[in-house]
C-alpha cells in the first residue's frame, strides 16, 4: 500500500508542487492550509509522514509541529519542515521545535526526495 | 650702612638654609612641624657653637680644667647630638625626652661638685620643663618636671646628709658664680620664650591662612556644601546653594531645602541622608530639585524647572560631646549634573533607536528573504520537474501547466521586487514625485476602470462617485494614480463574491478627499495598528487565500505622506473596510524635502496586499 504524506502548507502553488512531485514518486497526499485542520487530518489519517511549512496564516507549525509531539499517539510520526525563513538561527529554532528535518524554499527536487525516502523509503 | 645689612642677611640666610638642609623629610612640607624643628634644633646648634667658642677663653683664665669641668664641656655636646637625632628620625617628642635628659643629668653634675642646691647651676633644673613645654607633648612636659623635681630633691638630699663632694668652686667668689648661672639661665629662658612666641606665631598664622583658604573655596566653590542634622534638616549650607537654586540661602535652612526637591526623588535623598548618618559610609544620590528662574524684567516671575543634581553624603566627624547626644550630623556636597543627565538621556534613547532599527531591519530582511523564496520554490521546483520529464511521466498538458505556474510565479516575484525597490526608495528619500496640477477625477475613473474587469470577474460591484467639479489638484498623477489601484484592487481582493467596493471623492476644506470601501472581510481591531506596514498582511485569524506582497498598502501610506496628506482606516470584521485618503489640494512646500517615510517592517509576514502595478 502506498505511503501517505499529509501537506501543511498554505502556498497553492508550493501546495500543487508538492502533491505532484510526491504523486509521481507513487506517495499518496493529503494537504491543507491549515494548521487546526492539519492536526484533526493527522488523527483521522495517521500520514506516515507530515511535510509542514511553518509561516502558515492562523496558528505557526511549529506550534503544530509540538501539538503532534505531545501527544503519545502521533509522535512518531516524522515531521519534515519546509520553510522559506533561511535566516541564521531559523534551523535551529526549528529543529529545537521538534522536526526531525528541515528543508529551506527554494527546494532542490532531488534532496527533496531523498529527505522524503529517508524517512518513509 | 647697607652693606653689612646685606651681609647679615646673607649670613641669616646661610644659616636658615642650612638648617632648612638639616630638617627631616617628614617635617619638610608641614610649616608647622618645620617651624618646631627649627626651634628645637637652632638654640641648641647656636648654644653648643658657643661654648665651644667660649672654652678656650674659659682654659686661658683657669689654667688646667679639673675633670668635673672637662666632662661638662664634653657635655656640651650633647644638644649637637640631639639635633642630629632629630634631623635623622624626625622624633620630636622623644628628642624632648633625650634633651631633658641630657640638661639634666649636665646640671646635676655641675651642681653636685660646686655645692649643690646651693649651687649657681641648680636653679638651671627650672629651665627643663620650661624647655618641655615647647615640645607640645604633654608626656614630655611632665617627664621633664619630674626629673626636674627629682633633680632638686636629690640635691636638697646629698646638701641636707652631707654627701657633696669637696666644692671645686675654689678661688672664684660664690656671688660671681651665682650672676654667671642666673645671667645665663635668664638668657636661656629668654630663648625659650621667643622660640615659643614664634612657635605661637606659626601656628596662629597658619590656621588663619588654612581657615581664609576654605572660606574661600566655599564661597567660590560651584559645589554646594551642606550640613544635615540626622533627620535631613540643613543646619549649614553654602552660598554656592544661591547661584544654583536662584534663591537666598536663608529659605534653605531647615526643611527648605528638601521641599525643593522633586517629590519622586524625596525618598532616594531622605535614604541617602540617613544612610550617611547610621552606617557611617558616604553615599551618592541624583534627584532633581526645584530651581527658581531669576524673574525677567517685566516682573513676571517664570514657571519653575527642575534640575538634576549629584549629592555626595558623609558623617561629620562628630565631636565628643555631640556623640552623647546621639545627634550625628551629615556633610554633603551637591552638584548639577544637568548636562551628564541629558546626554545619559540622549545615550540611552539613540541606544534604544538603534536596537528598534537593528532589530526592524533584521526582520525587513528576514520578511524579504521569505517573500523572495515563496515563488521561487515554485519556480525552481516546477522547471526541475520538466527537466525530469522522462523520470516523472509529465505529459504535454502538464508540461505547459508548469510552464504556466512558473511563469506566474516569475510575475509574482517581479512584483515582490518592484514593491521592495518603490519601498526602499520611499525609505531613503530617493523616492521622486513631481507635482503638477492635475484633474483628479479623470485619474480617478480611467483607474477604476482598469479594475472594473477584474471586479465584474470576482462578481463584485465597483461604484465610482467624483463630483463632476471636482478642482484641481497639485501632486503626482502616476502616483495618485498607484494609490487608487492599489486601494482598489486590494478592496476587490478582500470581498466576497456578490459584495460591493464603492469609491468616493471629494473635496472638504481644501483637501480632497477620497474614500475606498468594501464589504470585505474586514480587518480585525490588533490587526488594525499594523496595517500600512511593508509585508503585513492582515488575516492572522483567518484563513488567507490572498496572493499579493503585502506591500500594497505600505505604498500607498507613503505615497499619501510624501503628498503631505494622511490616510486612516476604518474596519470592522465581517462588514468590511473603508480607507479615507486625505491629500491637500496643493502640498507644502516641505513635503518635497520631507519625503523620508518612516519604514516599520511587520515581525510576521504574511505575504501579500496587492500586486504593484508598474509603468516599467
Amino acid at each position: 500500500m502506498a505511503k501517505t504524506v499529509l501537506i501543511v502548507e498554505d502556498n497553492e502553488l508550493n501546495m500543487k508542487l508538492f502533491r505532484d512531485l510526491l504523486e509521481a514518486h507513487g506517495y499518496q497526499t493529503s494537504g491543507t492550509s491549515n494548521g487546526y485542520e492539519a492536526l484533526d487530518l493527522v488523527r483521522k489519517l495517521r500520514p506516515d509522514l507530515i511535510l509542514m511549512d511553518i509561516q502558515l496564516p492562523q496558528v505557526s507549525g511549529l506550534e503544530v509541529t509540538r501539538w503532534i509531539k505531545d501527544d503519545p499517539e502521533l509522535r512518531t510520526i516524522p515531521v519534515v519542515a519546509v520553510t522559506a525563513f533561511a535566516m541564521k538561527g531559523d534551523e535551529e529554532r526549528i529543529r529545537e521545535g521538534g522536526c526531525e528535518a528541515y528543508l529551506s524554499k527554494p527546494i532542490s527536487v532531488g534532496k527533496f526526495i531523498e529527505t522524503v525516502r529517508r524517512f518513509i523509503g | 650702612m647697607n652693606k653689612p645689612q646685606r651681609e647679615s642677611v646673607t649670613v641669616s640666610n646661610i644659616i636658615d638654609d642650612s638648617l632648612n638642609e638639616l630638617l627631616h623629610p617628614s617635617a619638610r612640607y608641614d610649616a608647622l612641624a618645620s617651624a618646631r624643628h627649627r626651634v628645637f634644633m637652632a638654640p641648641r646648634l647656636l648654644g653648643s657653637l658657643l661654648a665651644f667658642a667660649a672654652f678656650p677663653v674659659y682654659l686661658a683664665m683657669r689654667g688646667a680644667p679639673s675633670a668635673t669641668e672637662v666632662a661638662a664641656f664634653a657635655w656640651l655636646i650633647a644638644p649637637i647630638l640631639l639635633s642630629y637625632y632629630l634631623s635623622r628620625t624626625g622624633r620630636y617628642e622623644s628628642a624632648h625626652l633625650l634633651s631633658s635628659l641630657a640638661l639634666v643629668g649636665l646640671v646635676m653634675v655641675i651642681a653636685i661638685n660646686t655645692g649643690g642646691i646651693e649651687s649657681f647651676a641648680a636653679m638651671w633644673l627650672i629651665a627643663v620643663p620650661l624647655e618641655a613645654a615647647l615640645s607640645a607633648s604633654r608626656r614630655a612636659v611632665a617627664f621633664a618636671s619630674l626629673l626636674a623635681l627629682g633633680g632638686i630633691l636629690v640635691l636638697i638630699g646629698m646638701t641636707s646628709f652631707a654627701l657633696l663632694p669637696a666644692s671645686e668652686v675654689g678661688a672664684i667668689s660664690h656671688s660671681v658664680l651665682m650672676a654667671f648661672g642666673i645671667g645665663s639661665a635668664t638668657v636661656y629662658a629668654a630663648g625659650l620664650a621667643f622660640g615659643a612666641e614664634s612657635l605661637s606665631r606659626v601656628s596662629v598664622s597658619l590656621l588663619s591662612v588654612e581657615e581664609d583658604r576654605y572660606r574661600l573655596l566655599a564661597r567660590n566653590m560651584s559645589d554646594v556644601i551642606s550640613r544635615h542634622r540626622r533627620d535631613g534638616a540643613v543646619e549649614f549650607i553654602s552660598p554656592a546653594a544661591e547661584a544654583l537654586l536662584g534663591t537666598p540661602v536663608s529659605s534653605l535652612f531647615g526643611h527648605g531645602l528638601f521641599d525643593r526637591v522633586h517629590i519622586a526623588d524625596r525618598p532616594a535623598y531622605l535614604k541617602a541622608l540617613s544612610d550617611a548618618a547610621r552606617g557611617g559610609e558616604s553615599c551618592s544620590v541624583e534627584f532633581r530639585i526645584k530651581c527658581d528662574v531669576a524673574s525677567s524684567v517685566d516682573g513676571v516671575r517664570e514657571a519653575p524647572r527642575f534640575i538634576w543634581v549629584e549629592m555626595r553624603c558623609r558623617p561629620l566627624d562628630q565631636a565628643p560631646d555631640h556623640a552623647k547626644a546621639g545627634e550625628s550630623g551629615v556633610v554633603a556636597v551637591m552638584r548639577e549634573v544637568t548636562d551628564r543627565k541629558q546626554q545619559e538621556q540622549a545615550l540611552e534613547q539613540a541606544r534604544v533607536d538603534a536596537e528598534r532599527a537593528d532589530a526592524s531591519k533584521s526582520r525587513f530582511l528576514a520578511t524579504m528573504s521569505h517573500e523572495l523564496r515563496t515563488p521561487l520554490n515554485a519556480i525552481i521546483g516546477f522547471s526541475e520537474m520538466i527537466a525530469q520529464e522522462d523520470v516523472l511521466n509529465i505529459d504535454a498538458a502538464r508540461r505547459k501547466e508548469y510552464a504556466q505556474l512558473i511563469n506566474d510565479s516569475g510575475q509574482h516575484l517581479l512584483s515582490v521586487v518592484n514593491g521592495i525597490l518603490d519601498i526602499s526608495k520611499m525609505e531613503s528619500g530617493n523616492f521622486e514625485i513631481a507635482l503638477e496640477p492635475f484633474a483628479p477625477r479623470p485619474a480617478l475613473i480611467n483607474s477604476c476602470n482598469l479594475l472594473a474587469l477584474k471586479a465584474r470577474e470576482n462578481g463584485i460591484e465597483l461604484v465610482t462617485k467624483a463630483p463632476e467639479d471636482l478642482p484641481q489638484i497639485t501632486g503626482d498623477e502616476r502616483a495618485f494614480k498607484q494609490i487608487v489601484l492599489n486601494l482598489v484592487s486590494n478592496a476587490i481582493k478582500f470581498t466576497e463574491r456578490g459584495g460591493s467596493v464603492t469609491v468616493t471623492a471629494e473635496m472638504e476644506r481644501s483637501n480632497l478627499v477620497m474614500r475606498v470601501s468594501d464589504t470585505g472581510v474586514g480587518i480585525s481591531a490588533d490587526d488594525l495598528k499594523r496595517i500600512g506596514d511593508p509585508f503585513f498582511q492582515a488575516g492572522k485569524t483567518y484563513q488567507r487565500r490572498h496572493e499579493g506582497t503585502g506591500l500594497g498598502l505600505s505604498i500607498v501610506k507613503s505615497l499619501v505622506v510624501l503628498h503631505g496628506g494622511e490616510m486612516s482606516v476604518q474596519s470592522k470584521i465581517d462588514v468590511g473596510t473603508t480607507i479615507t485618503i486625505m491629500l491637500p489640494l496643493c502640498p507644502a512646500p516641505q513635503a518635497r524635502t520631507d519625503n523620508v517615510t518612516t519604514l516599520t517592517p511587520a515581525p510576521r509576514l504574511l505575504a501579500t496586499r496587492d500586486q504593484v502595478k508598474k509603468s516599467a
